[in-house]
């Protein structure tokens, strides 16, 4: 009997050349992060999906492979290794030495709408610092999200940062009906929809930042200016990187009460309550990664405890590194 | 050099008249130019030509930092594109059609015939009637002319197809409008030329 090779949508097998460059990739990022101190966890692919319904976007529950098991319970697989850690770790916290810096590795099941280039399976490497608070857990992590993802890869990796809330005054003071649908008009940069609800946020959409800071409101003005001054830090010390500041990316990651309950955040990786960040590596800038703050998904799991992480995915960054778009670019 | 993806179909001459109000001219990406790729050096601007289906999926992976394609199609296949601007000109709208003016009963079941069919998925499932969607790839209309279907979702330009067949618009669900789109990352690399490029259409009154 003949057997067919072909595989389930979304998913590939790694064999030979290819699967020697992404453990060898893998453990190049592994040694790094032993170095920086940073000790392994090891999570299940299966998890009950009960402990992550109030967690649960739209977006975020579409994207789950959920099945009745034999016993009855109702589970899913894993999609994300960030609040898998954290409910892990959230009944726990208390008898654990602060801080922790932990990180993971593999795959994560995601259904996606079949199309070309849309992967189901994603092996995903992160890391998550906890237990120290403000900036420094901010810049610890950024700068080994930074050096990991220059490690592999192209080398020209861009990334965009912003904080979540952010524009959170100016939405809210926005003279619109929907609130969720300006901030998604924001998100897309459509600019006509922005200028006629709200005209400062036309700067934010055509320049990542606000004319003038202030305009965001005193609290998160000075956020902007925080943040700015880690940028320009970063940059120097990362000059193959790209680093930009656009709020507008992150509109749609808000923390007013009143906003998420008119849906604003539908995205599906709602947690970040702070910094956040994405990045894009190689000549047709693949997404690779990102991260940020994510305290209030530990508030949710009912542990307090300053929380920042990031996730690279290593076959993105390979095939920056394999020059395969690359190619075609230059 | 920034690579900006135009359609092959009726929205070209539009993207094109569009960049050439707005001074930035695209001169031998016209209709008769069969090349799949041509770089024009002194604009800094590389053309790459694409069906309208093709096109969300080249800017989404970042082969084009940039393109023009129907929000028809871009409703359709859910792609994570910024849209800064939609073109004035070329303008059409998506809309319900069939032999008879009236849409069907609630609790009635249908057969909907569309090139679109997530868009009438989302479409049906806020109506009080229900349809099988059948897709199918060109000549819409002849479903509810040779009653394959009752329902038809489909483009409709001038009407005049439709009067010819002895059918009716019974329903705009939405306007149809050339946008042009952005893939992400590219915005943050080429933010300085594309808001000169959004800033000049805008300026030229030819998008919205």
């Amino acid at each position: 009997m003949r057997v067919s090779a072909a595989l389930p949508t979304g998913v590939a097998a790694l064999l030979f050349e290819s699967a020697r460059r992404r453990r060898d990739a893998e453990e190049r990022l592994v040694a790094r992060l032993r170095e920086a101190d940073y000790s392994e966890v090891i999570l299940p692919i299966l998890d009950y999906l009960e402990p992550y319904e109030s967690l649960l976007t739209p977006a975020s529950r579409g994207e789950l492979y959920r099945f009745v098991d034999r016993d009855g319970d109702l589970l899913a697989l894993r999609a994300d290794f960030t609040p898998m850690l954290a409910r892990v770790l959230a009944p726990r916290l208390a008898s654990l030495p602060l801080p922790l810096r932990l990180f993971y590795r593999g795959d994560v099941i995601r259904y996606q709408e079949e199309r070309a280039g849309r992967a189901r399976e994603f092996y995903q490497l992160g890391a998550e610092l906890l237990g120290v608070p403000g900036e420094r857990a901010e810049r610890e992590v950024l700068c080994l999200f930074l050096e990991l993802a220059t490690a592999v890869g192209s080398g020209s990796l861009q990334v965009v940062l912003g904080f979540a809330g952010a524009l959170d005054g100016l939405l809210l003071a926005a003279d619109v009906a929907e609130p969720a649908l300006l901030a998604a008009a924001v998100a897309r940069r459509e600019r006509s929809e922005v200028r006629r609800a709200c005209p400062t946020l036309l700067g934010v959409v055509e320049n990542g930042v606000p004319d003038r800071p202030e305009d965001l409101g005193p609290e998160a003005a000075g956020r902007l200016r925080g943040l700015l001054a880690l940028r320009d830090e970063l940059a120097a010390a990362f000059p193959q990187a790209l680093l930009t500041i656009d709020l507008a990316e992150f509109a749609r990651n808000s923390l007013d009460p009143r906003l998420l309950s008119a849906g604003v955040s539908e995205g599906e990786r709602p947690y970040y309550d702070g910094v956040v960040f994405h990045a894009y590596a190689g000549p047709a800038a693949l997404p690779v990664g990102g991260g940020g703050r994510y305290d209030r998904l530990f508030r949710a799991l009912g542990a307090e405890v300053p929380a920042v992480g990031f996730s690279l995915s290593l076959e993105r960054l390979l095939e920056t590194a394999a020059g395969g778009v690359e190619e075609m670019r230059t | 050099m920034i690579r900006l993806a135009l359609p092959k179909g009726r929205n070209l001459e539009t993207a094109l008249a569009a960049f050439r109000a707005a001074g930035i001219p695209l001169d031998g990406a016209g209709a008769n130019d069969r090349s799949l790729l041509r770089r024009l050096p002194e604009e800094g601007i590389e053309i790459l030509s694409l069906k309208d289906w093709d096109l969300p999926l080249y800017v989404g992976h970042g082969i084009a930092d940039c393109g023009i394609v129907g929000s028809d199609v871009l409703e359709e296949v859910d792609g994570d594109l910024l849209v800064p601007v939609r073109l004035l000109a070329g303008r059409s709208r998506m809309s319900l059609i069939g032999r008879d003016p009236v849409l069907p009963a609630p609790g009635t079941q249908v057969r909907l015939a569309t090139k679109y069919p997530n868009t009438a998925r989302r479409l049906v499932a806020e109506r009080p009637w229900g349809a099988e969607i059948l897709k199918l790839s060109g000549s819409i209309e002849l479903a509810p002319v040779l009653r394959l279907a009752e329902l038809a979702l489909d483009i409709v330009q001038t009407g005049r197809t439709l009067a010819e067949n002895h059918l009716v618009e019974i329903e705009t669900v939405a306007e149809v409008a050339p946008c042009l789109v952005v893939n992400r990352a590219s915005y943050q690399r080429h933010r300085a030329l594309l808001n000169d490029w959004i800033g000049r259409l805008e300026a030229a009154e030819v998008v919205s």
